[in-house]
């Protein structure tokens, strides 16, 4: 069956098919995004869980930062 | 072959049309309190993450109301006040609108999960499925308390803000969850009392309608005293400072007054004579009427905007919360 459409559905419907494409893309970026921001904080949680960088919120003694012995 | 499809599959939709179906006012009340509990919420979240959960918790909500839309289109078809919204209106099928409120369900609960914690997106999709499900196919229509079980799923984002920062949420969420809570029933009330007419002929059980008028102005004065000290209630335990303590004390002062004043008055007594007489004159007849029920209601949507505003300054702003030793 093929819908004979009138101008006016017809430009409705192209109205509504770009909005629908724009809300994709939208999503994809913010999908991305988000997955990528994630990795990298549970990279730096790795990282950190591996002792190989400080804990972010750990403060750093002045004698640490001097490369002195800490008693 | 070729056959011509039926005027009624043929949509002539527009994309402003969706955008109604999301109720944008709602969108925006609920993007503020769910932003608040975010900012409020102990710790510290990347911003852009925190931009995507209130993008999320505004289209998530959107989303309920295109649902409630989709659901309730031959209802508000038949009351002035929601006749021109796209499905009631006819601009906006059934169907799509179903869908589309479906879609963008899935699409914000399953960002907010993956975004942030899944307790804040279980949070957003109970708040939709309650909205939607409980109270538009079940409560409205059966028990004249349909607004003060059905107000949780508007109280819910600032949880859900909370939730999103934190993977928690603790009793501090709950209390802004108490406050809209409580604010609902004499907001909601409010305007109940002068556009019951419409509520009787959409066959809604409003409290004006199933209980009349007085009772419904004495239980906006008693749901009100309950309400101002819940909402002064973070002044006092350590969520808000003397800003916020300011606001919701005077605030809750003109609240109460005003809803002292919506009791003693005869606000809702008079039938909505808007169909019997003419459509302008009625309409001046009501809001002479009914004023004291207009100006609760338009002061309560102030009221609670103040509340969270000072919230939000006071965080954003580094104001020290008041401590009286809880």
């Amino acid at each position: 069956m093929t819908m004979q459409l009138t101008p006016e559905a017809f430009a409705a419907r192209k109205r509504r098919n770009v909005w629908i494409a724009l809300g994709l893309v939208a999503f994809m970026v913010l999908l991305f995004t988000t997955t990528f921001l994630r990795m990298m904080h549970n990279q730096k949680a790795a990282r950190e869980a591996q002792g190989l960088v400080p804990a972010a919120s750990a403060p750093v003694a002045p004698a640490a930062i001097n490369g002195a012995v800490v008693p | 072959m070729t056959k011509t499809a039926p005027t009624s599959m043929i949509s002539t939709a527009q994309p402003e049309d969706f955008f109604q179906l999301l109720k944008p006012r709602v969108m925006s009340l609920v993007v503020f309190t769910g932003a608040t509990g975010l900012v409020v919420a102990p710790g510290s979240i990347n911003p852009f993450v925190a931009a995507i959960a209130v993008l999320c918790i505004a289209v998530g909500a959107g989303a309920a109301g295109a649902l409630n839309m989709a659901l309730e289109g031959e209802t508000d078809a038949l009351m002035r006040r929601t006749r021109g919204r796209p499905v009631a209106a006819g601009r906006v099928n059934k169907n799509d609108a179903m869908a589309f409120g479906c879609i963008l369900s899935l699409f914000s609960v399953m960002l907010l999960g993956m975004n942030t914690n899944w307790l804040a997106a279980g949070l957003l999709a109970l708040t939709i499925v309650y909205y939607a499900g409980f109270y538009t196919l079940m409560l409205k229509r059966r028990t004249p308390q349909n607004i003060v079980i059905g107000g949780a799923a508007g109280a819910f984002p600032p949880v859900i803000g909370w939730a999103a920062a934190t993977g928690s949420a603790p009793w501090q969420a709950w209390l802004l969850f108490a406050i809209i809570f409580l604010w609902t029933p004499p907001h909601s009330w409010a305007l109940a009392l002068y556009s019951a007419g419409d509520y009787a002929k959409a066959g809604i059980p409003m409290m004006p309608v199933a209980k009349g008028a007085k009772s419904t102005r004495l239980q906006i004065l008693i749901y009100t005293l309950i309400f101002v000290p819940v909402a002064i209630a973070p002044g006092l335990v350590g969520m808000g400072g003397w800003i916020y303590l300011a606001v919701s004390v005077a605030g809750g002062l003109g609240f109460l007054g005003l809803a002292v004043r919506l009791w003693r008055s005869r606000a809702g007594d008079e039938p909505d004579k808007a169909e019997a007489v003419g459509r302008e004159a009625a309409l001046y007849d009501v809001k002479a009427q009914a004023k004291p029920a207009r100006n609760l209601f338009a002061f309560s949507i102030l009221y609670l905007m103040a509340l969270f505003a000072a919230l939000l300054i006071e965080n954003l702003s580094g104001v020290s919360p008041i401590t009286l030793g809880f």
